[in-house]
């Protein structure tokens, strides 16, 4: 069942100046309850817009967004609620720290929802778990955490809210690989807990190969495929040609299929055609 | 993200007037000011507005884009114009006399003039200065028309050089405070909903991270030029020199002739004529 859809949403930036564009051409997408749905798409493909349209940062200038079944905008002056139920990660979310301590900057969501100090507190707790972080740092202030602490600290900002959807943009960006690993795994640990609705941004298509069950491409403003992640990666090529990165080892395996080899399963991750390969090489090597 | 931002106003254009040298600009604009002050005949000041019609013309710049930026003065055109209409008494019987509201005929001309002198000013200004400079060459005319202040020991370079980064900065922390407020939104911060103080208080969480940020900007800005050795305006020579050409010395030439010719008619053209109103 879908939770979250967008119906023939268009929007425009920069009206009536030189510098119009149009950022999203009547797109319609919906997201899956319980899943985690990647939305992908190079630079300038609308995804960012489409993403501050799921919590109602930008409203749309044509076309609904509907939160089960329901318009976010039919009553505008309660789309402080639609934020608290679709928790946004914004890129680059340790720009939002600002309190005293880390305890009351993951706090201020809550504060702002007119929760309890003893909820809030338990719910500080609870979150930073999830996001990796040590209780001993709640008490220092978030300027003096490193960089990817900051970053735990802001999601866990988010997640504290206890969202239906949770929507992150880029939340892996500028980070290591260990540090992606480590959020990103997180996470998934995070939705099979408690069954949140994820959509994860990302232009990297390992990210999306690795931790989403759904994704949708974006391009030019335009939504151009749709479905399960092995739906997706089957067009590999075809993802190519719009400039998305698809992961070296979905190359390897469309080229030999090409070659004639009959390789089946998932064939976009290291283990997926590790496990489509083996059965092939043993098979040869017993005739 | 949003475009909408023309801060500083300026139309890149390759007209007469984008490329004449900012510093002969700038000291234009001073003699146009002038030129303004020393109209008192209507005739004059019809001759003032002919030579601004010209420069529009010369500059490409559309007329709508001018007329906008007259916007902001509207208000401040109608509460002059008002005032001068009213305040102004007159030999002669009032055009309209309605209890203590009496106008009279100078009433009318006074309220005209002015309002025609502050248009003209805000035109000649936006389209000479603004419009048609870019803040950069803004900055170097003003330093280099400043140079003599360094005699005196005030570090014009440094002044400067200070103006270029905030200029060029403005922009930057728009789009940022744009970013944070969002992020802040997404936390159900009440930045456009609930009262005055709840609206304030919510302005704690936006202006924390925009001036922790704009510090560590500043911080990156100043390693980045000291990495390129950059010590100051002491025997530092410019990527942009300025060199006059033709344009550069026929349009003070034409300035003067114009200033010649208002003075001229302020004096003459009222006794020639006969009619019309002199200040």
């Amino acid at each position: 069942m879908k939770i979250l859809e967008v119906e023939q949403v268009s929007h425009l930036y920069g009206v009536g100046t030189p510098f119009r564009t149009e950022a999203l051409k009547n797109v319609s997408v919906g997201f899956e309850r319980g899943l985690i749905t990647g939305v992908i798409g190079h630079t300038g493909s609308g995804k960012s817009t489409l993403v501050q349209m799921l919590n109602g940062l930008i409203r749309p200038a044509e076309g609904r967004v509907l939160l089960d079944g329901k318009d976010i905008w039919e009553k505008p002056k309660e789309i402080r609620s639609v934020r608290f139920r679709v928790g946004l990660v914004m890129q680059y979310p340790e720009y939002q720290l600002f309190d005293e301590t880390v305890e009351k900057d993951i706090g201020y969501a809550l504060r702002n929802q007119g929760l309890g100090q003893d909820e809030i507190r338990e719910r500080v707790r609870e979150v930073i778990s999830f996001v990796g972080l040590t209780p001993d740092l709640l008490e220092k202030s978030p300027f003096d955490l490193s960089g990817g602490q900051k970053r735990r600290a802001a999601i866990a900002g988010i997640l504290a809210m206890r969202p239906d959807v949770l929507v992150l943009d880029e939340p892996a960006a500028g980070l290591d690989p260990r540090g992606r690993r480590e959020i990103l795994g997180g996470l998934t640990r995070y939705r099979d807990k408690t069954g949140t609705t994820v959509i994860l941004v990302s232009h990297s298509m390992e990210d999306m190969a690795t931790y989403c069950d759904r994704v949708v491409v974006m391009n030019h403003g335009e939504v151009y495929a749709e479905g399960t992640t092995d739906e997706i990666f089957a067009r590999a090529g075809e993802l190519d040609s719009i400039g998305l990165d698809v992961p070296q080892i979905a190359h390897v395996a469309l080229s030999l299929k090409e070659r004639g080899i009959p390789l089946t399963g998932t064939l976009y991750t290291v283990d997926g055609v590790k496990n489509a390969l083996l059965p092939l090489l043993k098979g040869r090597k017993t005739p | 993200m949003k475009t909408e931002m023309t801060l500083g106003q300026f139309f890149p254009g390759e007209s007469v007037l984008h490329r004449m040298d900012p510093r002969v600009k700038i000291l234009l604009s001073i003699a146009y000011i002038v030129a303004i002050f020393l109209c008192h005949y209507v005739l004059t000041y019809a001759l003032m507005a002919l030579f601004t019609l010209f420069l529009i013309l010369i500059s490409g710049i559309p007329f709508r884009t001018i007329l906008r930026s007259l916007r902001p003065i509207v208000l401040i055109l109608i509460i002059t114009s008002i005032i001068n209409l009213l305040m102004t008494g007159g030999e002669g019987e009032p055009l309209f006399a309605w209890k203590f509201i009496h106008i009279y005929e100078e009433g009318l001309w006074r309220a005209g003039f002015m309002a025609v002198r502050v248009i003209l000013l805000v035109v000649s200004a936006t389209l000479l200065l603004t419009y048609t400079t870019s803040p950069i060459a803004l900055t170097d005319a003003i330093e280099s028309l400043l140079t003599p202040l360094k005699w005196l020991h005030v570090p014009v370079h440094e002044f400067a050089m200070m103006m270029s980064i905030a200029l060029r900065f403005i922009p930057t922390l728009t789009e940022e405070t744009g970013r944070i407020m969002n992020a802040q939104k997404s936390r159900g911060s009440s930045l456009s909903t609930g009262g005055l103080i709840t609206r304030v208080k919510a302005l704690i969480p936006v202006i924390v991270p925009l001036f922790i940020s704009a510090f560590q900007r500043a911080m990156d800005l100043a390693t980045a030029m000291e990495c390129r050795c950059y010590r100051g305006g002491k025997g530092r020579t410019r990527l942009r020199a300025y060199h006059l050409h033709f344009s550069d010395y026929f349009m003070p030439c034409l300035f003067a002739a114009l200033i010649v010719a208002i003075v001229l008619g302020n004096k003459y053209l009222p006794d020639l004529v006969g009619w019309g109103y002199s200040l």
